[in-house]
């Protein structure tokens, strides 16, 4: 199991979470990503439900999880956590120079040309749920990453990965589409459902997964 | 290096300011001095098959370089600094932290500057943006005061200038001059060290000289349409 105390790489994620952000947290991206190659991590646990204290903004500038550091960097941002992983590791990312850029690009693709409209629905449905603007703006950020969905869509069509074989591209755009759970837009595209089913079926994606969880359910508070 | 092509728009909602993405791959090549040739295309070009075979999203830029093309600016930045000396620091550790600014400025920071140029430009005149607005504001103001706070009196967000600076640089240029980075006069500073690059005003002038289209009808009004900033 990768999750190991001795572990030189460490992971910052949170004790707690509420259920809608259960098994969303980014530092499953990162849990994920260890487990594909085998590299075993400890976990640093930090108090979701307070402020950052002060001396963590010195290791993440915006007070996020997760941070990374091993024998050589210390890193924030999951983009460029993944990238460090599997910049030498074919598991992650092709060797052959088309694929690997290209891998790189779906990547930020999900994280700036993807994440951000999904972001502007979760402050619709979930941040600021019940206040009236919600209601009027929704339709027309559904409409636009629905369009911008439809795109990705046509782009996979039916291959199995964006490139060749499974790489942090494939990977980050499942954990981007994951934070649409609560709603049916991923439905509606029958390949990017069936995508990040494939993904989700990965081994090394359970693990990672039932390990976040496991660390919530561990310190879950006591029912008011 | 092959001449690598990029694509760009002849044409621009950004009433001069060069805020389109190609010109932060413009800033990139020329920092490190790579020649390259650009193919234009005319507003709305971008959304016909030929681009979009090109950029799946249908936006510009598009990079191609023999057999490779590549979309997403920030991975064309990526695979820029790994061509050539200057944007990517040599040593392991240090290049990891350029890294790491690229994709704080992509998608860390640029999501929320995104939410208040929709929310002013494009959605300004909804009667529910007023309810909104302080939101976005507050959320904007809170993440530039922690780059504030992070970049402190430095001059570069690590030791010297890299692509984390070039693109954290770029994805704040749209709301220069605003109330929202006035409020922090280091970021503000950092900015027109920036723009004061002399591989910035290269690139900027060549992409003044290509800006040779017809303003679209559609445009005749002063209003910007979302995938004019987000391309």
């Amino acid at each position: 199991m990768p999750v190991d105390p001795n572990a030189t790489a460490e992971i910052t994620a949170f004790r707690w979470v509420p259920d809608f952000a259960a098994g969303l947290v980014r530092d499953l991206r990162i849990r994920w990503a260890l487990e594909e190659i085998g590299r075993s991590y400890r976990v640093r646990l930090l108090d979701a439900t307070n402020p950052r204290p002060l001396e963590y903004f010195q290791e993440q500038p915006f007070g996020q999880v997760p941070a990374y550091r091993d024998e050589q960097v210390q890193l924030f941002e999951s983009g460029a956590i993944l990238l460090h992983l599997a910049i030498e590791d074919e598991r992650l990312l092709p060797f052959d120079r088309n694929q690997r850029m290209r891998s790189v690009a779906w990547m930020i693709a999900a994280l700036n040309s993807v994440e951000p409209i999904i972001l502007q629905l979760l402050a619709i449905d979930i941040f600021n749920r019940g206040q009236e603007w919600t209601k009027e703006r929704r339709p027309q950020v559904v409409e636009f990453l629905e369009t911008r969905l439809g795109k990705l869509s046509e782009a996979l069509g039916d291959k199995e990965w964006f490139e060749g074989h499974f790489s942090i591209g494939d990977l980050m755009v499942v954990a981007v589409l994951r934070q649409l759970r609560h709603t049916d837009i991923v439905g509606k595209f029958p390949n990017l459902a069936a995508l990040v089913a494939r993904a989700e079926a990965r081994p090394a994606f359970q693990r990672a997964l039932a390990d976040q969880l496991a660390v919530f359910k561990q310190h879950e508070p006591e029912a008011a | 290096m092959t001449i690598p092509v990029i694509t760009a728009y002849n044409w621009s909602p950004d009433r001069g300011r060069g805020l389109v993405r190609d010109m932060r791959v413009r800033w990139a090549l020329e920092e490190i001095g790579q020649p390259y040739d650009v193919r234009y295309l005319s507003w709305g070009q971008q959304k016909e098959s030929a681009h979009r075979a090109r950029n799946p999203f249908g936006q510009v830029p598009a990079y191609e370089e023999g057999d490779l093309v590549l979309f997403e600016s920030g991975a064309i930045i990526f695979h820029i600094a790994e061509s050539g000396p200057g944007l990517f620091p040599e040593d392991p550790a240090a290049r990891a932290r350029a890294i790491e600014w690229m994709f704080a400025a992509l998608n860390s920071v640029e999501p929320v500057i995104w939410d208040l140029i929709i929310a002013k430009i494009i959605e300004g005149d909804h009667d529910w943006t007023a309810a909104r607005l302080p939101l976005v504001e507050a959320r904007l103001g809170s993440r530039l005061g922690d780059l504030s706070a992070r970049l402190g009196d430095s001059e570069w967000l690590e030791d010297s200038f890299s692509a984390g600076d070039l693109l954290m640089v770029s994805v704040l240029r749209p709301i220069e001059g605003s109330d929202a980075i006035a409020k922090f006069p280091n970021l503000e500073a950092y900015v027109a060290r920036g723009v004061a690059r002399p591989a910035f005003k290269r690139a900027f002038d060549k992409w003044k000289a290509g800006q040779t289209g017809e303003t679209p009808a559609a445009f005749a009004q002063p209003k910007h349409e979302p995938e004019g900033e987000a391309a």
